[in-house]
This record gives C-alpha cells, structure tokens and sequence, in this order.
C-alpha cells in the first residue's frame, strides 16, 4: 500500500542528513506510531530494499513504536571506520 | 568499529504536509472550500459527484480533482456534466494522492472563478487517511452494500473525516445492513461525524447533501468545517 511511499521520503531525509564523508550508514532509526496507519512489516520490507542500494551501503532500518500517530525518522547510526 | 549516533527527529511526512497548507493558504485566499472524498472502490463516489455537478452547476462554481491508479474514467464520467474543470490525477499504482499531486493538478484551475473544490480520491479506506491534501474536510462514504462495520475496521479513516455519507441506500431491502449499528459504529471512533444517508441512483436523501455544499460553499466563512489538528498539521 502506501508504504513504500513512506519509505521513499524516509530514504529522502536520510538522504539529506546523510554526510558521506562522516562514515557509512549503518541504521536508521523510525518511530512509528500505533496508530500511524502503516504495516510495519511491509515497511520495514520496503526501507531494506532502498537501503541495500546506493548511497545507502545496506543499512538496517530499526522502528521504535510509540504510542499514537507518530512518524519521523529520529536517528541515525554512522560508522566512522575508526 | 566506532558508531556514532546522528540526531534527525524529522517528521516523515513533514514535506507533503508544507505543500498542503501552502494549499490551504491558496485556497484560503481564493475562499474556496475543499472536500476531500475517500472511501472504498465502489462505494459510489463519482456517481454522487456526477449527481451533484449536474444539479449545482451553474449554481456553484465547481471544479473536481479526482485520483485513479489507472485510466481516466471517472474524470471522463464527470466532465460530461460540467463545462467547468475535471482535472484528472492517474497516479500509476499508487494507492493515494499526495499534496505534490494536488498542487499540480491546481495549475489548471482557475482559482478566482471557484467556489468549491472535490478531491476524489483513490478509492482506499486505508492510504489517503494519512495524506493531508489542504482540504477543509474529509468526507467518507460507505455503501449498504459493504457492512456495517466498516468504521471498526477502518478507525483511522473515520477519525479522519468531518462527514460520513451512507450510499446506495435504496438497496437497504436487499442486503442485511443495520443502518443504526453502522452509526453507531461509526460515532464510537469519531463521536463528531455528521451524516449524510443518500442513494446517489435514485436521488434519495440527495437534496440535504446539496443543501449542505449550498451552505459550506457560498454561505459566509463561518460556516467551513473546523479542521483538526491531525488532517492539518
């Protein structure tokens, strides 16, 4: 259903956080609300397909749920190699 | 290895929702009043939107954007009851309209010569319940014909909306429908629903339905729908 768009504007703000040069993507981090309207496995199907392709390197998509109608992607997790 | 955490708290549908109200302020200032109808496939909304560009045209200035996964059909069905505007939206698998959607389809529409905009939906109970598209309201229709039950099954979608609309009333004598259960249903997920119960086939129940776009479209201000804070963020 509709989220694959949702995971498609997730992917678009990771995307404009994302300094590539500050190391690889490793997760990212969504709470989704009880309530947001959203399958969760079907989301999570849809993040890990776009993230395994570039520029993401295979990150993992990690949900945090929360009470009520809440989405937005809260984190992310780099790997700077070191 | 060493991670570092990156803090974003970024609401996912924060872009669709500034399209939205950069919509309502458009709509706002040309004082056009906009309804969002969704429901389920089939629950009749392009036979009520024929029913009521044929009765309101030329009384209200009336134009539709109406949201299919393929084909112009119900865009072709409506166009042959209005000389105004039926702008179509084929969004090629996807199973709701955006705002993005909505913005483009209002190019083509002269905003200064209208009094009351439709936004047809993909037919969907799930999807367009988390799309605000900078309308005042949504109204969702179910039919006699789908169970009584559909607002238990769908809550989002009826919590969403600021009317109801019954349709295809005139099949009540067929189909075991309750229509005081599908209220009451209804009015548990969303006590402020107000309802409309209409056979857009016969004409049954329509005259309150015109009556109720007469008042919203060209009474004064006041008489808009009040959003709530989760169709207009």
């Amino acid at each position: 259903m509709h989220e694959m768009s949702v995971a498609m504007e997730i992917c678009r703000i990771v995307d404009h956080k994302y300094d590539r040069a500050a190391g690889s993507l490793v997760t990212v981090g969504v709470e989704i609300g009880d309530d947001a309207g959203l399958e969760i496995g079907n989301l999570e199907f849809c993040l890990e397909t776009l993230l395994s392709q570039p520029p993401f390197g295979g990150a993992r998509p990690l949900f945090d749920r929360k009470p009520g109608s809440v989405l937005r992607v809260s984190y992310l997790e780099l790997d700077d190699g070191r | 290895m060493a991670v570092r955490t990156i803090e974003v708290r970024e609401r996912v549908m924060e872009r669709n929702d500034g399209i939205a109200r950069d919509i309502r302020q458009r709509l706002d200032a040309a004082g056009i009043v906009a309804l969002n109808l969704v429901s389920s496939p089939g629950s009749g909304k392009t036979l009520l939107l024929e029913r009521t560009l044929a009765a309101l045209d030329g009384e209200l200035r009336m134009a539709v954007i109406t949201g299919d996964v393929q084909t112009q059909n119900d865009a072709e069905r409506l166009a042959r009851h209005t000389n105004r505007l039926v702008q179509a939206v084929v969004t090629g698998g996807a199973c709701h309209l955006d705002a993005r959607q909505i913005d483009t389809g209002l190019e083509a529409v002269n905003l200064d010569d209208t009094d009351l905009l439709f936004i047809e939906n993909v037919g969907n109970l799930v999807c367009p319940a988390s799309w605000y598209l900078g309308e005042d309201a949504k109204v969702v229709l179910f039919s006699v014909t789908e169970g009584e039950d559909k607002p238990l099954k769908y809550p989002k979608m009826f919590r969403e909306a600021t009317y109801a609309v019954i349709n295809k009333m005139d099949l009540l004598p067929y189909v075991p429908f309750d229509v005081d259960r599908a209220v009451a249903f209804a009015r548990e997920v969303n006590p402020h629903l107000q309802f409309f119960f209409t056979s857009a086939t016969t004409g049954s129940g329509l005259d309150a339905w015109y009556d109720f776009l007469r008042d919203l479209a060209g009474g004064p201000s006041g008489a808009r729908p009040a959003r709530t804070a989760r169709s207009a963020p």
